[in-house]
């Protein structure tokens, strides 16, 4: 949270209007606001939100529940935003309207995730209006009085309040229905066949989804954000105060062709302390002077987990100056103090009293501009969960988590396959199924391609790799395209790593010649062990002539790293490569190690290490993705590469920090046109056709990619001076998406094999989209990524487009293998990351045509 | 709408806003009345701490959501004749996911029953507390007259609360007669005490009355809106003949069960145990690193002894008692070998967050010896006094 956020949450936590609002964070969901039952049934928490209900397993029958609640008009909005439900881009592009689909490569059975939901041919749903004489203000109340009612007893139902959904047309259109409470008054309800709407349609999907979450309640699964767990059922390592939740995330939707339920297995990991308990540690472990600071630094931005009922929500701050022993006050205006609140409340004895507070924004969920309520928790009633912060830097742990996580194929495949049995048989489950007329068929299978594999080109070679994940052997003996020697550079050390530098620069100096990297001596500068001195030596020595810095760091602690690269991406713009002494005293792997180091330096001095053929003669390939900064939690970095030369090999980067709290950027077209000038410059022409591949997309945010992104490129573009215009193509690449795809052989059930296209089947009907396997794992299972076409001028077959995206992730400089995304993407990634990891401010235009930031 | 009295039974969702048909009602209470009734319960859930307790006529399952909290009770019953009720509210009574995490000391059992309080179910027999709240008005006669013989006659449970309405206060009420459709009858304070005097006088309990909803100034004289029958058990003999013989006698039918996670089990008890034992082992580390320091910066000047238990925080922490320090303080101390710190299993089982745990020094070797790193004799936890996440602080 930025020191403005902070300051503002704060200031309202203060004032007096907002200490009523306080009492918010103490309705459990369950006791003492009944109304908000229903909304747990239904309402559609996401991550999106900050904070998310956790609704409990329901074992309710099928006309008890009311499922209505966000088919409130504007939240209905919201989810199928969420989803992206009604973005339709296929259908303006002509040469994919009636397939989509590509040629090359060998066809390959494969099995999914997916599950057929069949419906009858007929299917509808049919959404009714509900009016009540007299008016009743009380949701529940008119929801029990319809449900109540023996008309619709035998229908299955789901209702807000005032929209019906029926799978079932009553026989009238309108139909006037009395009914009695227990106090003997008479209402009227009045229910209005407003709309009937084909299973395709929007609003059936959402249907489908609550009728599947109401199911895996009743299944004992608890709803945390999207997805579902069994905390019964847990995976426990004591050793790290963890518990992994088994659980899905799962998704109903209509696929290419039809109707289907995915399913993929998820954990979340809890940690079994109390943010108290952390608190404490953290104090023994760092000592006071800086504590206050580091907790923040560490906690804000955690999602923890409440005690007393069944929420989560966002830590947005701790306030120190709240104590258990303050007051606040209750709904009904009296006061009360947090211990006799906790005590009364749920019987629990607050231990601490001189803990603060901790502060949550509670985001209307209904998206208006209404301020967030503030919510305020205590410490020792609240837990951890998932990993962030100092624990993801502890290699034991995640190592522990890693491998409690990481599943197999055949192990995924038997998740899968217990879960479709478990909602087979469950009583209750089917039960909801049969009403709504749906039935819960078997896992689909689909037939995709293994793409033909890529020849790597080098200087005066042509590699045929043995295996695409990895030809770091093929191409041990080859040399590089193209680097400049490095004459001038600096080694920056320590004086304990001054022994292991000798040997390091000659191993150095031997692969890069092998691979026609030229690396004359550095000049070395000894230095104290501290990052002050470091950057002395560095401000002190480099010149205009310095070609690269090399430090040596002592620790991996981040000062060292983030200060010298700040320094060096901005102030005084000189490529730099940092290394761990611990790694160059890793005996027997020094080859390796300077082979990996050469190359990166290469690439920093502007070197290109390799290509693929790429047919398209006249082609810029851009890649865009954006990052959150660590430190101000309001600034998002924007991250824009693009190639610069035919072959693909060389780099034009920016990067900016955008002030907003959307992942949407709006400086690409100053990119655009900073890219096309420097193609210009180096090609002396105009590029023919460009291709953008857009990473970090939220979920819900493809609309706003499509009306505010493209258009700046496209202007751009336009306005570039030729006469005719560079043709664009937009794709949008997810790395996240559900479908998994796995080969069946000899009964047991493999990663499908590395250039593994599917265009049918597991594709949506209204775009133009494909999934690209272009990542090997040895262990666990791996993921394909998603490519949506969502703009598309060049025309390119899809068989074309689908081979192109295959060779651009080729071409990671970084890794001599296949990559998961296109090279540009994670070029993009990188340097965002590093932008927002380590230097928080724009790298220096004089850098923008080196991989500076590999 | 939610201060306003909502003076019908269960607090069922048509129940529940009544006010809304009947806007013209004036009393209101605070806390609403039905919480009230509730808190009255929960007081006595707390001063008594019943093992067992079922709530007949348990609606919406509010009351038992209440209830669930309190970690004396090991089962909790719901018994209702609204099936469907039941149901859809079974849910409310699983364990909160924050249970899971930190799990309760006792086995708990939440179970609901759909079936008539007329009929006798041996599940129900020896509970240390039933209630039977804003029930027995909903009962025709021929009901409430076998209520007694099977309520304190079969299942004669240590204590039973009974409350119905007071119809004395009714007259403060506009336009009303009975409070509920569906009530039979409203008794006054003289019906019920009598008919409660002749139950208890009957099956040897004694019974206290008392009320919720104090009645508003000058009219004091109509006592409590609502009145509550306290009724205990007099000898505290084991139950009757008549229930072995019908041991087993199952006619209510289990609705919805649920089990709770808790120290009981040993998955979940070695699970918080090395959890515990590692968090203790830390802290003590973490503090002998310390001391090594200030020895190390100190030497010389002589160190001021300072109280080991008080963290250098802004926060206390949790304080030791007397009692609690003695014990810490006579158990063997933590040492350091070579380079690594050793923690005596009997110095863990001092600390109060370990020493409420159900286990002994053996048991506690079983449970922790695949997960925790012990010394050769297996008498003490043993850890490197130094990993690479220590950073001294004035480094920075």
């Amino acid at each position: 949270m930025s020191g403005r956020a902070r300051v503002r949450a704060r200031g309202m936590a203060r004032s007096p209007d907002s200490l009523s609002v306080q009492c918010t964070q103490t309705s459990p969901s369950g006791m003492l606001t009944p109304v908000d039952l229903s909304d747990s049934e239904a309402s559609f928490s996401g991550d999106v939100e900050g904070t998310s209900r956790i609704s409990q397993p329901c074992n309710k029958g099928v006309s008890s529940g009311d499922v209505g609640s966000t088919f409130v008009e504007k939240s209905v909005k919201i989810r199928q935003d969420c989803m992206d439900l009604g973005v339709c881009t296929r259908e303006k592009w002509a040469h994919v309207r009636d397939s989509k689909t590509g040629s090359s490569g060998i066809p390959v059975k494969l099995a999914t995730n997916l599950f057929n939901l069949d419906l009858p041919q007929d299917w509808q749903l049919y959404q009714y209006h509900v009016t009540y004489i007299p008016d009743l203000a009380s949701r529940r109340l008119r929801i029990a009085l319809l449900y109540n009612h023996s008309k619709l007893s035998n229908h299955a139902k789901a209702f807000d309040g005032t929209i019906l959904f029926l799978s079932q047309k009553l026989e009238e259109k309108v139909i006037e229905l009395s009914t009695e409470t227990q106090r003997g008054e008479t209402v009227k309800m009045t229910v209005t066949l407003t709309r009937e709407l084909p299973s395709s349609s929007p609003m059936c999907i959402q249907v489908f989804n609550i009728i599947f979450k109401k199911i895996l309640k009743k299944l004992s699964m608890y709803q945390i954000g999207r997805n579902f767990y069994k905390p019964s059922e847990p995976v426990e390592i004591p050793q790290h105060k963890l518990s992994l939740w088994p659980g899905f995330a799962v998704c109903v939707s209509h696929f290419e062709r039809s109707l289907l339920f995915g399913a993929d297995v998820s954990y979340k990991v809890l940690r079994n302390e109390t943010v108290l308990e952390f608190m404490t540690d953290l104090c023994y472990k760092i000592g006071t002077s800086c504590f206050t600071q580091m907790c923040e630094q560490q906690l804000i931005g955690l999602i923890v987990l409440t005690r007393y009922n069944n929420k989560t929500y966002r830590v947005d701050d701790i306030d120190w100056s709240v104590k258990p022993t303050h007051t606040f006050q209750r709904r009904d205006g009296s006061e009360i103090t947090y211990i006799d609140y906790y005590r009364q409340q749920y019987n629990i004895i607050l231990s601490d009293l001189n803990q603060p507070v901790l502060v949550s924004l509670l985001k209307s969920k209904r998206n208006d501009n209404t301020e967030p309520k503030i919510v305020h928790l205590i410490p020792e009633l609240c837990f951890l969960t998932g990993l962030a912060g100092q624990a993801t830097s502890d290699f034991q742990l995640m190592k522990a988590v890693a491998e409690e996580m990481r599943l197999s194929p055949l192990g995924r495949q038997q998740r899968l396959a217990r879960l479709a049995d478990d909602i087979q048989r469950n009583k209750d489950a089917r039960f909801e199924l049969e009403t709504w007329g749906l039935h819960f068929g078997s896992q689909m299978s689909l037939t995709g391609r293994v793409l033909p594999s890529e020849k790597i080109l080098m200087q005066d070679h042509v590699c045929q790799p043995m295996s695409a994940a990895d030809w770091s052997k093929d191409i041990r003996t080859c040399k590089i395209l193209n680097v400049q020697s490095l004459n001038k550079w600096l080694i920056v050390c320590s004086n304990r790593a001054e022994n292991v530098i000798e040997g390091f620069l000659s191993c150095l100096r031997r692969v890069g010649s092998s691979m026609g990297f030229n690396v004359g001596y550095p000049k070395i500068i000894k230095v104290q062990e501290n990052t002050a001195a470091f950057l002395r030596a560095i401000q002190q020595h480099v010149d205009l002539h310095v070609q690269l810095v090399m430090c040596i760091l002592p620790s991996d602690q981040k000062n060292y790293y983030d200060s010298i690269k700040k320094y060096l991406s901005s102030d005084c713009p000189v490529p730099s490569q940092c290394v761990l002494s611990r790694t160059l005293n890793k005996q027997g792997m020094m080859m390796s190690i300077a082979t990996k180091i050469a190359l990166q330096m290469s690439c920093k001095l502007g070197g290109e290490l390799w290509a693929v053929e790429i047919p398209l003669k006249s082609l810029m390939v851009v890649g865009i993705d954006t990052c959150k900064d660590t430190l101000g939690k309001q600034v998002v970095v924007v991250g824009f590469v693009a190639s610069i030369n035919p072959r693909i090999t060389r780099w034009f980067s920016r990067c900016i920090l955008q002030r907003t709290t959307t992942d949407i950027a709006d400086c690409l077209k100053v990119f655009m046109t900073g890219a096309l000038k420097e193609w210009y410059k180096h090609n002396h022409d105009l590029p023919a056709r460009i291709i953008v591949y857009r990473d970090g997309v939220g979920d819900g945010q493809l609309r706003a990619v499509i009306e505010y992104e493209v258009p700046q490129l496209l202007s751009s573009v336009a306005e570039s001076g030729s006469k005719t215009s560079s043709r664009l193509s937009v794709i949008v690449v997810r790395k996240k998406c559900l479908p998994r795809f796995f080969t069946e052989m000899n009964r047991t059930v493999q990663n499908a094999p590395v250039g593994t296209v599917v265009d049918s089947e597991a594709t949506r009907p209204e775009w133009y989209d494909f999934y690209l396997i272009t990542k090997a794992a040895c262990r666990g299972t791996v993921s394909p990524t998603h490519y949506n076409v969502i703009y598309d001028d060049n025309g390119l077959k899809p068989d074309h487009m689908q081979r192109l995206t295959f060779k651009l992730c080729h071409l990671y400089y970084n890794w001599q293998g296949l990559i998961s995304i296109p090279a540009p993407c994670q070029y993009a990634h990188k340097l965002t990351y590093l932008v927002a990891q380590s230097i928080h401010k724009e790298p220096n235009l004089e850098l923008a045509n080196y991989l500076f930031y590999l | 709408m939610e201060i306003e009295e909502k003076n019908v039974q269960s607090n069922s969702v048509v129940d529940g806003n009544f006010e809304e048909v009947c806007p013209e009602k004036i009393i209101k209470f605070k806390p609403p009345l039905y919480k009230q009734r509730y808190q009255f319960v929960r007081d006595l859930v707390r001063r008594h701490e019943p093992k067992k307790v079922a709530d007949l006529g348990c609606g919406d399952t509010e009351l038992l959501r209440l209830l669930k909290i309190y970690p004396c009770i090991q089962l909790l019953v719901g018994v209702d004749i609204d099936e469907e009720k039941l149901q859809s509210n079974g849910h409310h009574l699983s364990p909160y996911l924050g249970e899971f995490v930190k799990p309760r000391d006792l086995d708990l059992t939440v179970t609901l029953y759909h079936g008539s309080v007329v009929e006798r179910d041996s599940r129900l027999v020896g509970f240390d507390l039933i209630t039977c709240i804003e029930l027995i008005e909903h009962l025709d006669s021929d009901h409430l007259a076998r209520f007694p013989e099977v309520v304190f006659g079969y299942l004669s449970p240590v204590m039973i609360v009974i409350s119905t309405p007071n119809s004395e206060f009714n007259p403060l009420f506009p336009i009303v007669t009975l409070r509920d459709a569906d009530h039979k009858f409203e008794w006054n304070r003289m019906e019920f005490q009598t008919w409660a005097l002749q139950v208890a006088n009957h099956y040897n309990y004694s019974v206290e009355f008392t009320g919720v909803g104090k009645p508003p100034a000058g009219a004091e004289h109509v006592g409590f809106c609502t009145q509550i029958g306290v009724f205990r058990k007099n000898s505290r003999e084991a139950p009757g003949p008549c229930v072995s013989e019908q041991h087993d006698h199952h006619v209510y039918k289990a609705v919805y069960t649920t089990s709770y996670p808790s120290l009981q089990q040993e998955r979940v008890l070695k699970f918080e145990l090395v959890g515990e034992v590692l968090f203790q082992v830390e802290h003590l580390r973490l503090r002998h690193l310390r001391t090594l320091r200030e020895e190390k910066r100190g030497a010389g000047t002589v160190p001021v002894p300072k109280d080991p238990s008080v963290a250098p925080s802004l926060m206390l922490g949790a304080l030791f008692t007397e009692a609690e320090k003695a014990r810490i303080e006579n158990s063997p101390k933590p040492f350091c070998e070579g380079g690594r710190f050793f923690v005596p299993l009997q110095r863990l089982l001092a600390y109060p967050r370990l020493h409420r745990l159900p286990v002994d020094e053996e048991r506690m070797r079983s449970l922790l010896a695949d997960s925790v790193c012990l010394s050769s004799d297996g008498s003490a936890v043993t850890v490197d006094l130094h990993n690479t996440w220590d950073c001294d602080p004035e480094d920075n």
